[in-house]
């Protein structure tokens, strides 16, 4: 099962003309209310598609690129529009992905805070693509907290000459403990025409040398944990099969099953995670209060009687029963882990609002059991 | 016992059109032919090509290691599959070089490698195996009735007995 995370999406040929009509702020032209793609870009598009499902992908991802900032004004989100337009394909599933490239003007606030969070809501994954010493700490640090602005993906212009700033371990560490996760584009390692818009410069023997070296310094860097290979190929003629990715990390000096892990494992949990997005600081379970009475003795033993009846419903109640009494019996407990992870699968499949509430009082009720729950990651919904 | 130990790889490589986009099998299906490139590329060619890519990319220790034991053993132009033989202990070098081909004779192919394997027989069976599963495809796409014989069927077979005549 092999993913691609970064497709990109062609750009609509109204937003083109918009953005040579309009210049900086003042008085701004409505957004166009429908955005168009010539009927070459989606067939081109729709080959490309070809081309990955025969290289064996089946999970991709098409990547909007936006520079600088994210403005709420004219912002359009292209890609649902596009999907709309694509052929239906069984056995294929399509994300949608932002990113953001930072430069010396994002370094003030590119606009990624909690009023913008309804646009970049529509978006299953977000990243950034820093260009500067500052922006690269403002990724790691602020954003990659869980929020419903993480950015899991920190893309880096690998194919620059000599990077403009030095990874240092700290940052590398903290965005990894966050959960973030490096990408390394493969189109840049066979000297393939860049992404006009990723800001990563041009193609050709240069580019490869500096990807080859500085892909080199990201794996060393990060110790080959969390890295990601995508596509960002303009050319069909770039695309190369997964396992032809994996041997080529190989050769940077990543690990074998390190290398195969960084197109099926890693973008894998990193989908789940970015749906933790939609969670209350990354929290999966729907957790919910429960007052324990003050006449019931034992209202751990009334538990075992409702639990059939009360398997379908949040079964963390049933943990919000023992917080209060940590006096419980073992089989108890494994029913409830075992409904819990019924559950806790069956909660990711759905949003959202409830589960912030929930989320809140979830808080309240731990703090005043005085244990501290970490982010339950989605370890116990798995199968 | 000190054997010499290989490695066969399987690559399938799709031509395609740059800049334009590429021409899928899909499409390659619908205008009745596989292949259908002017150019007549065959085994030295491709053995040409890859040796310039190695060399390009991993110097000329790069190819001294590979050199002396990578053997293009078998092309067919019609699906444009190719079994190439390294030894065991580079091969991963040649693999990366099979990876960053980008043209042969100026066509451009994007270059996929099937399989690995270190026998002779599963690299056979993976190729017989390919063969029929590409077949599968244009037939569904052509849509033809189960029991229908159309000419696959043949080349089928005659690829088949291509393969299994291999020698080591």
């Amino acid at each position: 099962m092999f993913i691609d995370l970064n497709v990109p999406a062609p750009t609509p040929s109204s937003q083109l003309g918009q953005s040579q009509s309009k210049k900086g702020k003042g008085k701004q032209p409505a957004a166009p209310a429908t955005v168009t793609f010539a009927p070459g870009q989606i067939s081109s598009l729709e080959n490309r598609i070809d081309l990955l499902v025969h290289l064996g992908y089946t999970v991709l991802a098409l990547n909007q690129t936006i520079q600088t900032k994210l403005e709420p004004k004219n912002h359009v989100n292209i890609l649902d529009p596009l999907l709309a337009q694509l052929r239906e394909r069984s056995g294929l599933v399509l994300l949608k992905r932002l990113t953001i490239v930072l430069d010396e003007g994002s370094e003030k606030g590119f606009g990624l805070t909690t009023q913008n969070t309804p646009l970049v809501a529509s978006y299953d994954i977000l990243s950034l693509l820093p260009t500067t010493q500052n922006s690269l700490s403002l990724a790691c640090l602020t954003h990659t907290l869980p929020s419903p602005l993480t950015t899991h993906i920190i893309a880096l212009p690998l194919a620059a000459p000599r990077l403009p700033f030095r990874l240092k371990h700290t940052l590398i560490r903290t965005a990894l403990k966050n959960g973030a996760v490096f990408e390394l584009s493969y189109g840049g390692a066979l000297g393939a025409d860049a992404d006009p818009s990723s800001g990563m410069g041009e193609g050709g023997a240069g580019a490869k040398r500096n990807w080859w070296a500085n892909a080199r310094e990201v794996v060393r860097v990060t110790k080959g944990k969390g890295v990601l290979v995508s596509g960002g190929i303009v050319n069909d003629a770039d695309l190369r099969g997964a396992r032809d990715v994996a041997n080529l990390m190989t050769v940077l000096g990543l690990s074998p099953d390190a290398a195969h892990h960084a197109a099926t494992k890693i973008p894998q949990s990193l989908i789940l995670r970015a749906q933790t997005r939609r969670t209350y600081r990354a929290v999966l379970s729907e957790p919910k209060v429960v007052f324990p009475h003050a006449q019931t003795t034992q209202p751990g033993a009334s538990a075992p009687a409702p639990q059939p009846a009360q398997a379908v419903d949040p079964p963390v109640q049933a943990v919000a029963v023992t917080d209060p009494i940590p006096v419980t019996d073992m089989p108890e407990q494994s029913t409830e882990m075992t409904a819990k992870n019924v559950n806790g699968k069956r909660q990711r499949d759905e949003s959202t609002a409830p589960s912030k509430n929930a989320g809140h009082t979830a808080d309240v009720d731990k703090d005043g059991a005085g244990r501290k729950r970490k982010k339950t990651k989605t370890k116990d919904g798995g199968p | 016992m000190v054997r010499f130990k290989n490695r066969w790889i399987l690559v399938e490589f799709i031509p395609c059109t740059a800049p334009s986009p590429g021409r899928t099998p899909a499409a390659q299906a619908a205008s009745g032919g596989i292949g259908g490139s002017d150019v007549e590329t065959s085994s030295k060619q491709i053995w040409a090509a890859l040796k310039q890519s190695v060399i390009t990319h991993f110097g000329d220790t790069g190819w001294g290691a590979v050199g002396a034991s990578l053997t293009v053993k078998y092309y067919s132009p019609r699906t444009n599959v190719c079994i190439i033989r390294v030894a065991r202990d580079p091969y991963r070098i040649a693999w990366a070089g099979v990876t960053m081909l980008s043209t042969i004779d100026g066509q451009r192919y994007i270059p996929n490698v099937v399989h690995v394997s270190g026998t002779i027989k599963q690299a056979q069976l993976a190729a017989i195996q390919h063969n029929r599963e590409v077949i599968a495809r244009y037939r569904a796409l052509a849509k033809t009735p189960a029991g229908y014989q159309d000419s696959y069927e043949e080349f089928l077979q005659t690829s088949a007995q291509e393969i299994e005549a291999l020698q080591d």
